[in-house]
């Protein structure tokens, strides 16, 4: 009986304690208090989220009457969640996300144009190009890029190959024992894509919703990807993303083609070996090839009204302007949105930077459309078949026109 | 004749083991760890392997250049000890509760013919069987509306709840191995049915009590879809929010995750060892009626 | 600095302290009104296992119930992203989701009726192994010997670590250059195996990883199970001198039927709707690996596909319904059996 009734005891204590604390944090404030939820894809890992949180702790020193929770969710849990929540009649205030996002979000009706919210003229159009949807622009950039380009070893390459003809002649130079000339993720479709652009291909038709995926560039890509990997051999023969990270980080990849996200990353193991470049122009088409480009975006729930949304407004404004995009380059090595912030000196004078948005100028900007998902997953399995000759380029094109016309039209 | 004192040796109590079949049992143990360690064995390499790579043609479980970098990272500079603590609480909290539904309804199901009984064994069943992840759209709606939204009260009850299905079936089992007889001649000697039930029965059912415990801990332990609808607050995030909250989109810093993960064993693990006792409880039947 | 303190430490016990408070007092009053309508105003003679089951159903009812019957609307639903917050309910949307799980392939190729036998094929593989290595694992441990202790422990390290995180740390040993499986067999001279690609391969992989994570769970639930079998059973036979075979079959499988059968059902079940091990083994999305739930995901959730998705979830549903009443009708396992054991005796 004496210990049930010290529990009790200790417990009330706990409780009262809990109680105070809570207590504590309630306002007292003269203006009217808004509080907004703040969701985002940003890991700690790369210091991303890190960054979003001191943004939004500036902001409430300035504004007393705002309190911004942040909170970090995966990817693509974000998305399940944010539609949840939204039919649910709770969703936050507005998320920081990737641009795919702005797809499935409008398709739901789910968040507001953001013409009204910013000066949208002030942001980089390759950005803005990866949110329009029917005319129509639904997230307000924080940083443009999210772009492919190729990464090389300085000790196994002074300067890169500017053409993929050149790519072959060096990458068999360099490929031996267990040394690789080239290596990247060969299993998803996005490091597909750049090639095609090379190849003058396009995944959907001018409507921008129709697949395009059976065409005379695809089954030129595969064909040309087949070729380094069978007849020239100078890739490995089987490399996910890991594969390629640990073989260029280990020095038996002379190039990788990664993404800007992994700079960072490559800066710290690799040092001043690393080198950065474009992706070789295609010899027979003489065009560069296109990775796809986007970036974070802010997306605002249309449930969002008064000053919760004015509050939103003044936020975005502040973590887009021209300081704190300055700043979000020195802690993320990603390329700003802001026009005046890509256009200094900064950027300019740090090679790798300057590379990487020398690379992004030939870039495309990725198409949010939901349809997108279904080009994915139909280019996906196909791309790996033809990677591991078990399907011709035709028949793997074809394959994967077919999957993705079936697909949209289920989404329907 | 062979398969005969193959059965003998492999099936059967300490006492007959000849020297020889003692080596064998030892060695067939000894494969079976080493089958159950080895993958582990290799995640604790990649959490002292620096460099954040999850992939070497290195076979040594401690690689020449080998850094501890990763578990201080995980220890100090992030909030994971916390998101450990606050997944300790809430498990331990709930698989109590948990079990207390568990061990009174399993009786009931045990002791009692009512009608509608084998109905309601079979639904309990049957909960088990929709994908845990269709369930998880009304169940943030259900949150949302009672106000559980982003506090460990609606965690706590969901988690109390979700392995009660599974506790009932192996501690109706389990009671249903017990001979009636030892309860009726424990009542008649005068103790109520509450007593023998907290005397007689429980005592002997611990085996499947730890089991239940156990089970009612790895699944709160574990889980990720609840607590990612309900938590969305940084400091009160459970583990499983936690790891994923200190990765990036497209980075995984590998060490800090393969250290993560061995810490988060840790507990599991002296749960395991000190419930042993209980697993293999000396008060089996056999104890008690002879 | 470590993330924790004395107040945060206090105020979490505080909070879940308060939340187990809360639900004691709620689960008293209850039991209280129900004592006193059941056994003091009806007089009910099952007062005592209502008293008993009340509190656990209404968590249940709670958890599930209402999550099930929105899930019922949603499979009479056509709600998809386009229909988003105002969904068409009726009969024709409904009878149209089903109609789509047969009529057209589920995925991009695999139609339904290949994936489910493939689950099949997965669910008695698994099960299998998990019997036959947990029970044997058991019977070993079931003796007085040294070290004990020590392997139980180790065995049960697959089940300890966090399950995500052992397949994917199993994904990375299926590597092709770097997976422990295929550096070995380079070094015995055997050509490595395509575990990725190859889709045999992939299923095996797939179901590696799956055994070594669900033996410690079978182990352990019968060597609780084993610990309930008297040594008086095993004398008695050795005075009528049975064989340690006979032993086995007439006395420690009886006897561990009451504890074995829950365990295998439920196994069974869990096994069917397992998601974590075959989608994240499966890094390349080959269809030849996929099973019914991870289909499911692939073809309706990642799509948005609500009402088709709730569709298909209910024909698993019914899959795992039929498959235990038969189960329970093939072997006898009458839920309200307590009989078992006094006819092995």
């Amino acid at each position: 009986m004496k210990r049930v009734l010290l529990f009790i005891v200790v417990l009330l204590v706990c409780m009262t304690t809990a109680f105070a604390g809570g207590q504590k944090e309630a306002p007292a404030k003269a203006a009217e208090a808004v509080k907004l939820a703040l969701w985002t894809q940003e890991g700690e890992s790369e210091g991303a989220f890190q960054f979003v949180v001191s943004l939004a702790e500036a902001f409430q020193a300035a504004h007393a009457n705002v309190t911004i929770e942040v909170l970090n969710k995966e990817t693509e849990a974000l998305r399940e969640d944010f539609q949840t929540a939204s039919l649910a009649g709770d969703p936050p205030a507005f998320v920081w996300t990737v641009n795919d996002h702005a797809g499935p979000f409008t398709t739901a009706n789910l968040i507001m144009p953001v013409e009204s919210l910013a000066d949208l003229s002030k942001y980089v159009e390759g950005a803005l190009g990866a949110v329009t949807i029917n005319g129509k622009v639904w997230g307000v950039p924080i940083s443009s890029g999210n772009h492919l380009m190729l990464l090389y070893n300085k000790d196994l390459i002074a300067t890169p190959p500017a053409t993929t003809d050149d790519l072959i002649k060096v990458g068999k130079q360099l490929t031996k024992g267990d040394t690789y000339g080239i290596v990247w993720n060969q299993m998803e479709p996005f490091w597909l894509v750049p090639w095609l652009g090379g190849f003058g291909g396009q995944v959907f038709d001018k409507d921008g919703v129709t697949p395009t995926l059976n065409t005379k560039a695809m089954v030129d890509t595969l064909r040309f990807l087949q070729e380094l990997k069978f007849t020239q051999k100078i890739m490995p023969a089987e490399s996910d993303y890991g594969t390629a990270d640990t073989l260029f980080k280990e020095g038996k990849a002379a190039m990788l083609i990664n993404g800007d996200w992994s700079l960072g990353d490559y800066k710290n193991t690799m040092g001043a070996r690393l080198g950065v470049a474009r992706i070789p122009k295609i010899s027979s088409t003489g065009k560069w090839p296109a990775p796809y480009t986007s970036g974070k975006y802010f997306m605002v729930s249309n449930k969002v009204t008064g000053a919760k949304l004015d509050a939103v407004k003044e936020f975005i404004a502040f973590a887009t302007n021209q300081a704190n995009q300055l700043a979000m380059v020195e802690k993320l090595t990603r390329l700003p949105a802001l026009k005046t912030a890509l256009d200094t000196d900064r950027i300019k004078n740090d090679p790798i930077l300057k590379s990487s948005s020398d690379q992004m100028v030939v870039g495309t900007g990725m198409p949010p459309v939901i349809e997108m998902r279904c080009n994915w997953d139909a280019m996906k399995p196909e791309l790996i078949a033809a990677l591991s000759k078990t399907k011709t380029p035709e028949d793997a094109a074809a394959a994967m026109q077919k999957a993705a016309e079936a697909c949209v039209k289920t989404i329907k | 004749m062979k398969i005969k004192s193959f059965f003998r040796w492999f099936f059967f109590r300490a006492k007959g083991d000849s020297p020889f079949q003692r080596t064998v049992i030892h060695l067939v143990l000894i494969m079976a760890c080493i089958i159950a360690v080895y993958p582990a064995l290799r995640v604790f390499t990649v959490s002292i392997r620096p460099g954040n790579r999850i992939l070497s043609t290195d076979l040594a479980i401690i690689p020449k250049d080998a850094t501890f970098d990763s578990y201080r990272i995980v220890l100090f500079e992030k909030d994971f000890v916390r998101w450990l603590w606050n997944s300790l609480v809430i498990t331990m909290a709930t698989a109590a509760i948990g079990l207390i539904l568990a061990s009174t309804s399993a009786y009931a199901f045990s002791r009692w013919r009512f009608p509608g009984r084998t109905a309601l064994l079979l639904f309990l069943l049957t909960t088990q069987m929709i994908p845990a992840a269709m369930l998880m759209v009304p169940i943030y709606i259900l949150a949302t509306k009672l106000g559980l939204i982003n506090s460990w009260r609606g965690l706590v009850i969901a988690y109390s709840v979700s392995s009660v299905p599974f506790s009932i079936w192996i501690l109706k089992g389990y009671y249903d191995t017990i001979p009636i007889e030892l309860e009726q001649s424990a009542m008649i000697d005068g103790a109520s049915r509450m007593q023998t039930f907290l005397r007689i029965t429980l005592p002997l059912t611990a085996p499947a009590l730890a089991i239940a415990f156990l089970f009612n801990f790895m699944t709160a332990w574990n889980d990720y879809l609840m607590a990612r609808i309900i938590l969305q607050q940084k400091e009160m995030l459970v583990w499983t929010l936690g790891l994923r909250h200190i990765q990036g989109q497209f980075q995984t810093q590998w060490g800090q995750f393969a250290a993560a993960a061995l810490m988060v064993a840790v507990p599991v693990m002296t749960l395991f060892f000190y419930s042993s006792k209980w697993l293999i409880s000396g008060l089996t039947l056999g104890a008690v009626k002879g | 600095m470590p993330s924790i303190s004395l107040p945060v430490i206090l105020a979490s016990l505080g909070q879940v302290g308060s939340t187990v408070l809360y639900i004691a007092l709620l689960t008293a009053v209850l039991e209280i009104s129900l004592y006193l309508f059941f056994g003091k105003l009806l007089k009910h003679k099952h007062t005592i296992p209502i008293m008993l089951l009340t509190p656990a159903a209404v968590g249940l009812v709670l958890l599930v119930i209402y999550p099930i019957l929105y899930e019922v609307a949603l499979a009479f639903s056509n709600m998809s992203l386009r229909h988003f917050q105002n969904p068409t309910y009726g009969i024709i949307q409904g009878v149209n989701n089903f109609r789509t799980i047969f009529s057209q392939p589920v995925l991009k190729q695999a139609n339904f009726f290949p994936i489910f036998l493939r689950t099949i094929l997965w669910t008695v593989i698994q099960i299998t192994c998990h019997v036959t290595f947990g029970l044997g694992l058991a019977l070993l441990l079931n003796r007085k010997m040294v070290l004990r202790g020590l392997y139980r422990t180790l065995l049960i390290i697959p089940w300890a670590v966090p399950q995500v995180v052992a397949t994917l740390a199993w994904r990375g040993e299926f590597n092709f250059e770097y997976g422990f499986i295929n550096i070995f067999l380079r070094d015995l001279g055997l050509k490595p195996i395509q575990w990725k690609l190859h889709p045999f391969w992939n299923f095996v992989a797939v179901n590696i990883t799956n055994i070594w994570l669900g033996i410690p769970f079978m182990m352990v639930i019968l060597l609780g199970g084993l610990q309930s079998i008297s040594h008086t059973y095993y004398e008695a036979a050795d005075m009528d001198g049975a064989g340690p075979f006979s032993k086995f079959k007439n006395i420690t499988l009886p006897l561990l039927k009451p504890i074995m059968t829950p365990a295998v059902v439920l196994g069974v079940i869990w096994t069917f709707n397992n998601f974590n091990v075959p989608y994240f083994i499966n890094e390349y999305e080959l269809e030849t690996s996929d099973i019914l739930v991870t289909a499911l995901f692939r073809a309706a959730f990642e799509y948005n596909r609500f009402g088709f998705a709730a569709a298909f979830a209910f024909i698993i549903f019914f899959i795992l319904l039929g498959f235990t009443l038969l189960y329970m009708k093939i072997t006898k396992f009458d839920p309200g059996l307590e009989a078992t054991r006094k006819k092995a005796a």
